[in-house]
Order: C-alpha cells, then structure tokens, then sequence
C-alpha cells in the first residue's frame, strides 16, 4: 500500500516532468533561424513551392496553436512527420532507437558489472594498489573527452592492431533484419544466426567501451565510497567486534545499503551517457536515433529534433523511474522518505 | 580588525595551505591549471609561430610531422600545430569563466531563495531546475547551439543554459540545512534584513562547496565546450580551437595522427587538472556531497 | 577480389550452416559510399545529387543523357519536335514494361506530369511556366505529346528528369496524398533495379530486375550498395577489409591515395560539367565595386587551388569545356594569379586608401574549402581586407542565399547542370529571374546579360545559340561576378573490376549501374 502511494507519486511526478520538457522543447525547435519547409524541398524549390508546404505544415498559423497540435499529437504518441524523410518520425525513431538502445543498455549493463566489483575491490583494499588504480581509472576516465576516447580505440584497435570493426553494426556484405525485437543481439539468437551475433558483438565492443568508461569510473567511485561509509556504521563495527566473518560481513550486511549510491548514480549517468551516444555514434557511424538527432538538427528538420529530444528525455525519466523503485526495493527507509537524497 | 584576528587568519592559511601542500593529487592538478592559464595568457610570448593563429597558409609544409621545429607537427594547410594548441587553451579557458560566471550567480541565487524563502518559492524554482536537469546536457546543448548559428558565443550560452540547474541544487541543500541553525535564527530575531541573511549569514558557509563545485564544474564545462566544438558548433575558424582541431585531425587518421591525438590530450590534461584541484579543495575544505 | 570471394564465400558457407539451406551463387556486387542520405525516392521530389544517383536505376525517364550530353532514348523509342519547336511527340517502346510486368503506356507519362505539376516540388519547377497541366496528351497508347507554352529550346533537356511512374500502382495505393506516403518508401517504375532495403541514413540496397526491358549485358552489375558515409578514416577500414568496391566522388587526396597503395583499388578521374566557383556578391560592399571583384579575383592562388587542394581543370569563363566544348569561348583568358595587379585593382576602386571589410563564407564542415577560405584570407589580408570568416551548414546556405544582405561577399560554391544545356549554367546563375537562390549568389541584375539568355532561349539554330553564348562568356568576365575556380575532376577510386563510370553532364545519372560492367 505504502510502495503503491510511493509508485503512484513517482510516476506523475515523471509526466509533469515530461510535460515541462515538451514546453521547453517546442519553444526551442521554434525559435530556429530559417526556414523549415524551404529546408525539406531542397534548393532547387521555387517561392510559391515554399508556401504551399508551410501550409500543409501549418507553420503559417499562430504559435499557442502549432503547440496544441504538438501537444495533441504527443498525447496520442504521435510525433509529426519527418520534413527530411517524408514519412512519421515515430517510424522513423522506431527504425533507428533499437540500435541506440542497444549500444545504451550494453554499455550500462557492463558498466554496472564491471564498475560495482571494482569498488567495491578498491574499498577492501583500500589505499593499496587496487584503490589507486580504481581511483586513477575513474578520474581519468571522468576528465577524457568521448570523443577523443573513440577516436583513440578507432587508432588503435581499428588501424594499428586491426582486430576489431569501426563503423556500423555489421558488415555491410552481411544483410540481416532485426525485425523481432530491432535488437541484433537477441534477433540473431532468435533466428539462429551465429555469425550475425558474432559479428553484432565485434561490432559493440569499440563503442561500448567509449561510452561506457565514464560511466563505470563513476560508479566504481561512487561504490567505493559508499562501501567504506557503511564501514564506518554502528552495525558494522558491532558485526565486527562480534567476529563476523570478513567476507560475511561484506556481501550480506555492507553489499546491500552501499548498493544504492552506485544505483543513483547510473540514473544520474544516464543523461550524459546520452548525450555522449551522440558523439559516439556519429564517429563510429552507428546507425542509431542520435545519428538520426544529429542529422536533423543540421538539417533543421523540426519535427525530428523534437520527437528525438523528447525521446531521449522520456528515455532518461523513465530510466530514473525505474532505478527510484529498484532503490525502494533495496532500500525500504526510501519509500517513506518518499524522495531519494 | 586588531593585530590578533590578522595573524590568526594568516596561520589559518598557512594551515590550509600546509594542508593542501600535503595533498600531491590536489598539487598536481593546481600545477596543471596554472600552467595552463600562464600558457594562455602568454601564449603570444612563448608560441615559436605567434602569426599560425590566423590566416596563414604554407601548403609546401602541410602535414609535417612532429620534429624539432614543430613541436606538434603541422595541420592541413601548414600551420604549427603546438602554437595553435596553446592558443587554443585560451578558448576553453575563456568558455569555462565566462559559462560559469553566467551560470555560478544564477543558480546560487535561485538556490538561496529556494532554501530559504521554501513555500511556492522552492516550488517553482527547484521543479523547473528538475525538468532541466530531466534534458541530457549535451543534447540540450546540441539543440539550442544549433538553433542559434554556431559561434563560441551561442555555444557559451547553450551551456550556459542548463548548467546553473547543478548549483541551484547544491546550494539549496546547504541552505535548507542552515534555515535552521542557530546562527540564522539568531539573526532573524534581531530583525536582520533577508538580504543580509541570505548574503551574509548563509552566502558564506556556502563559499567553500561553491569553490569545490566551480573547479569540477570547469573541467567538465571545458569538456562539453570541447564536444560541441567536435561537432562542429564551436568557434569560427581561423581562431583555433581545440575540439575543431580533434575533429579535422580525425580525417587524416591514421596518417597524421598527430592532428587530433595532441590537440585532444590537451583537453584531457586541462580537464584533469580542474578535475584533481577540485578533489584536493574537497579534501581541504571536507565537504563530501559536492560531486 | 579473391579476399572478397572468401568473405562471401565463409558468410554463405555459415549461412548454409545455420540455417540447413541457401544458395550461393556469384554475384557481381557494387558497394559504394555516398556522402550524404537519400531524402527521397519519390519521383515527384527528388532534388539533389544523391536523390537522382537512386532514382535513375530505380525508375527510367523517356529519354536519358550520355556522357556528350546527347539525349537518347529510353522508354520512348524516337521523338518528333515540330517545326515551331513548341510541341514533342514521343513514341515509347513497344516491349517497355514496369517491373511488376505491366505494359508502359502514354497514360502513365501523362498521370507521372500531372502529379509532378500537383505536388510541385522536386523538379516540377524545370517545367513551370514551359509546359502547362493538361498540356501534355496522350495521343494513343504508345504517343505522348508535351505542349508548350512558347518555343524553350532547352525543354527537350529537361525531359529526362520526368521520371515515369506506374499509374496504376500509385493510384492503387494513392491514399490522401497522391501516393506521397506510398511512393516515400516504395518504387513503381521501370528502372533496371529493385529497391530491396533502404535504412534510411545508413544504406540502400537494389537488385537487378531481370526482366528488365532492355536487357542485360555480360557482366552486369547484379546488386548495388550504397553505404552512407561521409567520414574518410570508415571508407578506409571498408576498403581494406574489402567491403568498398567504389568510393564516393568526395573523399580526400589522401584516401584516394591509400586505396590506390592497397592494390585493390585504381583511382580513375574525369573532367566534368560541374564548376566551382567563388561567387561574389555584386550588391553588396565592398564586392558591389568590380575592381574588389577583380583584385579578389586576382588574389587566388589557381595552381594551389587546382593541383594540392582540390583536384580540378584550370578553367578560364564561367562555362566548363567538358560537356560543353561547341559552346565555349576559348578566346578569353579568365583571371590568374597576380597579387600586385589585385593591388593595383584595389588602388583603383573606390574603397582605396582605407580597410576594407569582406566576410568569406564556405560549407561547414568542408575542409577543402576551408583551406581555400584560408589561402584567400592570407592574400586579401596583405591588400588591406578586413576578413570575416563564415561557415554555414548547407541548408542554411539555401536560406541566406534568399536576400541581398544575407548573401556574404565571398561563397565556395559548385554549380553543375541540372540538365545537359548551357542554358541551365547561364540561366540558373545569372539571370535576374532566378535570382534569389544559392546558385545565383551573385545577384547580377544585368539587362543585358538577361536579353542575351533570353535570346539563346528562343532560338533553335545552335550556332547561333553558341554566338550568343560565347559573348555571354566574355561579358561575365568583365563583371568578374564569379571567380571561376575550377572544373571538378571527379575521382573514384574503383575495385580493378569494375569498368563503367563515364561522367554525364545532368546531375547524378553517370551512376546508372545499367550502364556498368563487372569484368572479372
């Protein structure tokens, strides 16, 4: 009952959250110097070729009204239509954010994995080599640009050592459809296909590990810190001082509360891993909905950058939705607090 | 101000200072930002090729790589690629002042008014600060940079414009916890003004987080500046810049590695010195939250 | 080819091995790299360089374009102009059909215009104001007649660009928008390909109809694929791991000089049609002043330009000889490199004596032509300009192209015909009529220069239209309102197997793979 009240508040909280960003959104894609419908035909279009698409976008009507018809057509889900491809940017997007997806949830998977034994290494070993070398990691992983990290593997594991693909998510002679779930990964298993799932992993390993550097040196950071505070806690030092076993003491009693920092924090990752997706993306040519974002933004295709900013905005909430409840579930002194710190 | 409170403050320093001097993470990284702002700053004096921040274009001397005379070795049309670096410090340096002194007083004022005033006050200004902080930066970032023409103007703005959301927060914590200490009822009783409270009581206790956060804050502005000038949103040319060099570096990779590789070090070493700094100050001051 | 073969071979081996069955046969497969998306495969919107490079092996037009510039014919078998030339009948082919079998017939050249003309976009405006709706009939089933309004003798240019639909295919599926969002993602044509995948902003894929009505040849070319990607270092990694067999036209000397070191690869270049330019704004302070235009005429570095920077024929007018030669003026000598006659060019305008303020535009993102900006920065900043440099993304390009005072003074622009006339170089960039556009960012409002295009226009006799042509030529190197920078030279570089590639002068359709061969 309590957990439903505590659910119940978090998800309205996550709508008027999205209903801010679509105001915020809309006034952006609307203050864009130029013209979209001179844009979309090109520039060979005539004058009166102009005018006639600005009305069938109704770009010729007055503002608060162009925002009802956005606001309608999110409602219903729907995103308006594509000035680029001609077609509904919900298409669209549904075409291209399986392989953001992909790229986004490997990256935080092995993030996580890798990043909450690391600290918790660290914090055990505190001050020794494993701490250093955790530490060490994080901050320079923190403070190296994602692109220049891409560019640096695309070097190194693309030319120099040339073991491992840099563009794409296959090869282009390999044709596949990803058309059960859009997730390579899981379609070529579904299908039966092992060289495509061969291949769909050589092809995430680069940009899996651009992405996903910082995000692990934080939350091997953030676990380290964490583990080390519960240390210093009452129940702890009484767990000691009754000769609980060490290893006891820190998989059942410490691993569980140090758990929800690291789970906060890859929440909060979350917005810059998204914003480094396009980045990532772009260099190694993933066909994904940020290649797709960024494309429309310099081709000021409006609709798409709204449907796309709007997507990943929705994306972020609703990845922090679900860690605020894993939390409430790790941590039940959560869900009466109602928020987390 | 008698002679004692003075010498007690200078020992208070000397201590801060002992403190910081013991911290070799917190000394590096104060060594890297001010060698960075003295190369800046007297980049003009010291660059073997002060004219290769301009148009000047020596085709015969394109893709030189690195040697004696050229440090870094040479760019496209010729230039000097370690002149061009060092100037090109000058830029992110300047975006990370000028971004952070637009968006440091905007969020701590709204932070302050949030914590303290609470009500519909804290309402309005922190569910706006979560919506903002709901958009991923950079894409945020990536939108408004491109709406307005790309310039080293717009990009400041367009950072800018979500970054004040991470000092509204913080200080709102801060003075949330102050509402309630004694000194600030103190003050209150004896019918102190709000302004005063606001800026003299509890604008001071905030001063050391606000130091933490700036030079964390810097780095990482350093960073997403870099990011947008990769994708091309960034400083017109000639004027060098160091995220456009990495990316017209990336089209002559692997050849001429040199084009990219050491433009994007120098943003790694910039931002890893307000980065070190920023952690060497959270020891120094012990305040834990700010991140 | 033989690590090709192998990969092909391993993939279809593992194909066979998963999945228990499969046929591997030889397939002469193209894979080539395109620097920008397809925006549309809609014959009625198709606008740019890339759009035409899928539409002309997805759909054919009644007549097509050799690489002289000759017209010839495709559905339609033979033409008669009438004397007056203000009226065309085609005949088409008694054996073309669509891909889905059915016959091509007038109606469906007739319903291809009249949708055109409704949708309005993509090329309609080639025919606006020349051919009217209602104008073009069906005489019988194979007879088509276009009438028009007035004698335009470069209409029969643009016919090719009337690509022909299958009208009852898209009236079947026409929907509320005239088969709009039908025809966005499918094909209803007669073109030698089938469209078989398009992932938007990744790749397209088509497949050779074998049933194509004007048959194949030995060693055609069974499957193109087109991989978008602009980025030098990915058409490298392609290239060795022999995935690329033909690159895009706008990869870097570099590149092409790498491919050419694998062995696999021959870089074959080709004089084109297609010209660039520095545009100068003849409106607008300080280029309103044709000694500035001059002086900054005078003040590029043409040998660099031509032979480090961008690969390029040294052209003297604003005409290209390839494609052209009938109608180019030989006997002007175009601007060089001289900088103390730009000096003296500058002392004679009526901005002497002070700073001069000039701002530079080019493409964002271009590097080649940021190192032309670059090069012109440095000499005009030794005559005493004032630079400003200014980088748009294309599109904005377009739009700032709109108005005078949004045009900049100096723009890096390629110009190439749209259909094989002179009458698209002159008319598109220099007639007060088309002003307003990125290819007119010169903004010369001559009478003079109007009448002469006017004149060319009216006349059938092509000596006459070459006399008018060539004075064209000679009067536009007087207004020095383009710097004519160079003729491209196209390069690819092309797996050794692969043979075909004749530069046409009308937009993409030298990239009709019909028209290729696979000799190994």
């Amino acid at each position: 009952m309590e957990f439903l009240a505590f659910l119940t508040r978090r998800v309205l909280w996550s709508v008027l959250v999205l209903f801010g960003l679509s105001i915020v959104i809309f006034t952006i894609a609307r203050i864009v110097p130029g013209d979209p419908a001179r844009m979309a035909l090109g520039p060979r279009a005539s004058a009166d070729q102009v005018a006639a698409l600005q009305q069938t976008l109704g770009l010729d009507r007055p503002m608060w009204e162009q925002y009802g018809l956005f606001l309608t057509g999110l409602s219903q889900g729907d995103l308006g239509r594509s000035l680029l491809t001609a077609q509904s940017v919900n298409v669209d997007i549904a075409r291209t954010f399986p392989a953001t997806f992909e790229l986004v949830l490997c990256t935080i998977l092995l993030a996580f994995i890798l990043g909450v034994p690391l600290g918790v290494a660290a914090a055990r070993w505190k001050d020794r080599w494993p701490d250093n070398l955790v530490r060490a990691l994080a901050i320079f992983s923190a403070v190296t640009p994602t692109f220049f990290l891409a560019l640096l593997l695309q070097i190194l594991a693309g030319y120099v050592l040339n073991i491992l693909p840099t563009t794409g998510r296959l090869p282009a002679s390999m044709s596949f459809n990803a058309d059960v779930t859009g997730l390579l990964l899981i379609d070529s298993l579904i299908r039966g296909r092992l060289d495509v799932f061969g291949e769909a992993i050589r092809h995430l390993i680069l940009p899996v590990i651009a992405l996903g550097a910082a995000t692990m040196g934080q939350i091997a950071r953030i676990t380290r810190a964490s583990m080390i505070d519960v240390s210093r806690q009452d129940y702890i030092e009484a767990a000691r001082a009754f000769g609980v076993p060490d290893r006891l003491r820190m998989f059942k009693y410490m691993l569980r509360p140090a758990f929800v920092p690291p789970l906060t924090i890859t929440g909060l990752e979350f917005a810059s891993l998204i914003g480094n997706a396009f980045v990532v993306e772009l260099i190694f040519s993933w066909p994904g909905m940020a290649s797709y974002g960024i494309r429309a933004i310099t081709q000021k295709d409006l609709n798409a950058i709204m449907g796309v900013v709007m997507v990943s905005g929705a994306f972020f909430v609703l990845v922090n939705l679900l860690i605020d409840v894993l939390v409430g579930v790790v941590d039940p002194r959560v869900r009466i607090r109602g928020k987390r710190a | 101000m008698s002679l004692g409170t003075e010498q007690e403050a200078l020992s208070n320093a000397w201590q801060n200072w002992f403190r910081f001097s013991r911290n070799p993470t917190a000394v590096i990284g104060a060594i890297i930002v001010i060698t960075g702002v003295m190369l800046a700053i007297l980049a003009p004096y010291i660059t073997p090729y002060p004219d290769h921040v301009g148009a000047v274009v020596d085709f015969r001397n394109r893709h030189q790589p690195p040697s004696a005379d050229h440090w870094f070795g040479t760019d496209n049309v010729g230039r000097d690629i370690f002149t061009r670096v060092i100037f090109g410090l000058r830029i992110s340096l300047l975006l990370a002042v000028v971004v952070l002194s637009i968006a440091i007083p905007v969020g701590v004022i709204l932070g302050l008014l949030a914590g303290y005033f609470g009500g519909w006050v804290e309402v309005v200004i922190m569910r706006i600060t979560d919506i903002a902080l709901a958009i991923p930066p950079l894409v945020m970032a990536l939108a408004v940079a491109a709406v307005l023409s790309p310039s080293l103007v717009n990009s400041m703005l367009a950072i800018s414009l979500l970054w004040w959301t991470w000092h509204t927060r913080l200080i709102y914590s801060i003075t949330r916890q102050l509402r309630t200490q004694e000194f600030v009822e103190a003050a209150e009783t004896l019918g102190a003004s709000k302004a005063h409270i606001l800026f003299r009581e509890i604008l001071p206790n905030c001063v050391s987080a606000i130091a933490v956060k700036t030079s964390l804050d810097a780095g990482f502005v350093i960073l997403i500046g870099a990011a947008l000038s990769f994708l091309g949103l960034g400083i017109q040319p000639p004027t060098p810049d160091l995220g456009t060099m990495v990316a017209q570096g990336a089209s002559f990779l692997p050849d001429y590695w040199w084009q990219s590789v050491l433009p994007g070090s120098a943003i790694l070493i910039l931002a890893l010195g307000f980065n070190l700094l920023g952690d060497g100050l959270r020891d120094l001051f012990d305040v834990e939250d700010v991140r | 080819m033989t690590t090709r073969f192998l990969t092909t071979t391993a993939a279809a081996a593992l194909a066979v091995a998963f999945l228990g069955a499969g046929t591997a046969s030889a397939q002469n497969v193209v894979t080539k790299n395109t620097v920008q998306i397809f925006s549309s495969i809609d014959p009625a919107k198709i606008s740019d360089y890339t759009d035409y490079m899928a539409s002309v092996n997805l759909y054919d037009g009644l007549v097509t374009v050799d690489s002289a510039g000759n017209l010839v014919p495709e559905l339609a078998e033979s033409w008669v102009v009438s004397d007056d030339a203000t009226s065309v009948t085609f005949t088409i082919r008694a054996d073309a059909h669509f891909s889905d079998g059915s016959p091509v017939e007038a109606k469906d050249v007739v319903y291809s215009f009249e949708r055109l003309l409704r949708i309005n976009q993509g090329p309609a405006n080639l025919f606006a104001g020349v051919v009217e709706s209602g104008n073009v009939v069906a005489e019988d089933d194979k007879t088509v007649t276009f009438t028009l309004s007035q004698t335009f003798a470069p209409f029969m240019a643009t016919v090719p660009s009337l690509r022909i639909l299958n009208s009852e295919v898209v009236i079947e599926n026409e929907g509320d928008d005239d088969g709009q969002t039908f025809l966005a993602t499918n094909v209803a044509g007669s073109g030698p390909y089938l469209l078989d995948s398009w992932d938007r902003g990744s790749r397209m894929i088509v497949k050779r109809d074998p049933n194509y009505y004007r048959g194949w040849h030995e060693g055609a070319i069974d499957e193109v694929r087109w991989i978008v990607t602009n980025d030098d270092a990915t058409v490298r990694a392609m290239a060795a791991s022999g995935e690329l067999t033909m690159t895009s036209p706008y990869q870097s000397p570099d590149t092409y000089e790498a491919l050419a070191a694998m062995g696999r690869f021959r870089v074959d270049s080709q004089p084109t049609s297609t010209a660039f330019y520095l545009k100068l704004n003849s409106q607008l302070a300080p280029t309103d002043d044709v000694h500035i235009r001059r002086a900054i005429a005078f003040a590029v570095d043409f040998e660099t330009v031509q032979e480090v920077i961008f690969p390029g024929e040294h052209m003297t007018t604003v005409l290209p000889e390839a494609g052209f030669t009938a109608f180019h003026n030989g006997d002007v000598e175009g601007p060089s490199f001289d900088l103390e006659r730009a000096a003296a060019e500058v002392a004679l305008s009526s901005y002497a004596g002070e700073p001069i303020p000039i701002t530079l535009a080019h493409v964002a993102g271009t590097l080649f032509q940021e190192e032309i900006a670059l090069m012109l920065q440095a000499h005009l900043e030794m005559l005493g300009f004032v630079v400003t440099q200014q980088t748009d993304p294309w599109n904005r390009v377009t739009e700032i192209a709109g108005s005078v005072e949004t045009t900049p003074n100096v723009n890096q622009i390629f110009f190439g015909p749209t259909y094989p006339s002179p009458d698209s170089m002159f008319f598109t960039q220099y007639h007060s009529d088309a002003a307003g556009t990125w290819a007119s960012m010169e903004w010369l409002q001559d009478p003079e220069v109007d009448a002469l295009i006017d004149a060319a226009r009216a006349t059938g006799d092509v000596d006459e239209q070459a006399e008018i042509y060539k004075e064209l030529q000679v009067r536009l190197d007087e207004h020095m309102v383009s710097v004519p920078l160079l003729a491209q030279t196209i390069q690819h570089a092309m797996d050794d197997c692969l043979i075909g590639f004749e530069a046409v002068p009308m937009m993409s359709f030298d990239y009709d793979f019909s028209r290729y061969t696979w000799t190994c």
